[in-house]
């Protein structure tokens, strides 16, 4: 009894949690005139939808799009804070304040950064470009970054540096030969986390992107028209875009409660 | 801490490239701040120079391309005397506490649940983490689908088991807490996982000490696990305001703040992006600025006594 009880509340947490996911893709699959019947359970699937995606909206530039800001604002995030959290954790630099001040900016409301880079972006002609909205990534994933990495530095047994500088290396060469073949994988797991932040980030992109630079989160946004809103196009779009994200939580497992708690929980 | 840092005189001078700039660079005074520069200009670039723009500007009157005038403290006058405000930071008081204290309960009657070792656990468990890293705006905009009056599945599921149907989001009294539910939907593995990983750290030679005292499992709880969760029961709750207090993108895939449902980031937003009052969003900015450090603060302190308790 007691086990029927248990898988019962299993089943009905994972009804919970997964169906809409997959109520997504079933949508997806739907034909204009099913997206409006929800009673009708079995239906003719058909790639109607997708194929509406391909040849009339720009999503497919959106999606690449939102690939490059990704991409572009995590090597960036990983150049700018690798070298400083590894300071921060081997060094105690700045005494623990200077960590403090650093993680607090994710503290801050987008909005009070949004409005000061709005105007600075319109003056420099940065608003709609590639550019403009990598910085504005790259703002909001530094901090995240650099705490994360720094509790993988702390990892790293400061008597492998020890042994290697007895050998003779110098700093330089410890950092590259040393410290950052073992930080590897836990800057590969950062640069994950930051890469799904990115691709997940509506507020800046739809503030500072009208035409060009526009990433998927705002084509989402755009299918709700002023006359109609097209589900089943959208839910295709969803479908595409989610998945990076699926995939992620799926092989991150292990990593996820880590990188949510900013490495203070390790799950 | 201290045992990381090293001597300077055990440092060796690279007697290959032993160039004097070299060389100073690589005692640890030099070095230790070469690796940070990139992180301080960008934190003066993209953390000093906003806030000290909006702190400045919420002193003024500046509406897009009328010069700025100083107005001494009035916008936060009118923020105080504006009850748009008040009640924009009542719901979002209402939504932070509602959803962590759900997110908690359940979380924590789930994770205790899942405590265990059990067939195929590890890919239920992957299935559970799947809401967590989804696109907010993608999910929020599809439970706006969902949740359609008409065509919605949910409601045609209440359909078939006989129960009238819900207008969601069109009614003032459901919409806030729809938009809730979503939050909570998307964030209790969150709060799941990271209590689970506790519960798994708990060390059980207190456990069976009580066991043997025939204690029972209420009493356990409250009296050792409780305790015990404490630290990771702050940190839910440290990480959830902060991100709580933004919430945009749900109200933006739903409502899109009608049905009373503005939240304090969407005010900030409309009355900085929509009206283009810069001093008077700049105000608000700094008003939910301040009110976000004083909680963390405080939510912060607490967690470290608590975790100098566990120890």
């Amino acid at each position: 009894m007691k086990r029927v009880l248990f898988w019962l509340a299993i089943v009905i947490m994972l009804i919970m949690f997964v169906f809409p996911i997959l109520w997504v893709y079933i949508t997806s699959f739907k034909s204009p005139d099913d997206i409006f019947q929800a009673d009708k359970i079995f239906f003719v699937p058909t790639f109607f939808n997708y194929q509406f995606l391909v040849e009339t909206r720009p999503s497919l530039g959106q999606l690449w799009n939102s690939a490059i800001l990704a991409v572009c604002s995590t090597v960036l995030v990983m150049i700018v804070a690798m070298p400083a959290a590894y300071s921060f954790a081997r060094f105690n630099t700045g005494k623990g304040h200077l960590l403090f001040v650093t993680i607090s900016t994710r503290m801050f409301p987008g909005v009070v950064a949004a409005l000061p880079f709005f105007l600075v972006f319109r003056s420099l002609g940065l608003l709609d470009t590639h550019f403009g909205v990598i910085l504005l990534y790259f703002y909001f994933n530094m901090s995240f970054a650099t705490f994360l990495l720094y509790g993988f530095f702390k990892e790293i047994p400061v008597e492998l540096e020890h042994a290697a500088m007895v050998d003779g290396y110098d700093r330089f060469s410890i950092l590259g030969k040393v410290v950052f073949p073992l930080i590897k994988p836990g800057a590969a797991i950062t640069a994950v986390f930051c890469l799904i932040w990115s691709w997940n980030e509506f507020f800046y992109a739809f503030l500072f992107t009208r035409r060009v630079a526009v990433p998927v989160s705002v084509g989402l946004s755009n299918f709700w028209g002023a006359l109609q809103v097209q589900w089943g196009p959208m839910a295709a779009l969803m479908g595409i875009a989610i998945l990076p994200t699926l995939a992620a939580a799926w092989f991150m497992q292990r990593y996820i409660v880590r990188g949510l708690t900013f490495g203070a929980v390790k799950g | 801490m201290a045992e990381t840092v090293l001597p300077e005189k055990t440092l060796p001078v690279s007697k290959k490239r032993g160039s004097k700039i070299r060389a100073k660079l690589e005692t640890e005074a030099y070095f230790k701040w070469l690796l940070i520069i990139p992180l301080l200009l960008a934190l003066v670039v993209f953390m000093l120079y906003p806030t000290f723009y909006c702190i400045f500007m919420g002193f003024t009157d500046y509406i897009l391309r009328d010069a700025p005038n100083f107005v001494g403290f009035d916008n936060y006058r009118k923020i105080l005397h504006d009850s748009v405000f008040w009640s924009a930071a009542g719901r979002t008081s209402l939504m932070v506490v509602t959803c962590i204290i759900v997110e908690i309960t359940l979380g924590m009657s789930i994770a205790i649940l899942l405590n265990r070792e059990f067939k195929g656990q590890n890919v239920i468990r992957g299935l559970c983490f799947l809401p967590l890293l989804i696109m907010p705006l993608a999910m929020s905009m599809f439970w706006n689908y969902m949740l359609h009056a008409q065509f919605g599945i949910v409601n045609q599921i209440l359909d078939w088991f006989g129960f009238d149907k819900i207008l969601f989001f069109g009614k003032a009294k459901y919409a806030l807490y729809t938009i809730m539910a979503i939050e909570i939907w998307r964030w209790l593995p969150f709060s799941i996982f990271v209590l689970l990983a506790g519960l798994k750290g708990l060390p059980k030679d207190q456990f069976e000490a009580a066991n043997v005292d025939g204690a029972s499992a209420w009493y356990k709880f409250r009296t050792l696990t409780l305790p015990m969760l404490k630290p990771l029961i702050i940190i839910i709750i440290l990480l959830r305001t902060m991100w709580l207090i933004r919430t945009f993108d749900p109200l933006y895939g739903t409502t899109r703040a009608g049905n009373s449902t503005e939240l304090l980031d969407w005010m900030v937003y409309r009355v900085s992006f929509v009206f283009f009052d810069i001093g008077q969003g700049s105000a608000l900015a700094i008003f939910s600025l301040f009110v976000t450090i004083i909680i963390c603060a405080i939510l912060y302190r607490s967690l470290i006594k608590a975790m100098d308790q566990g120890h």
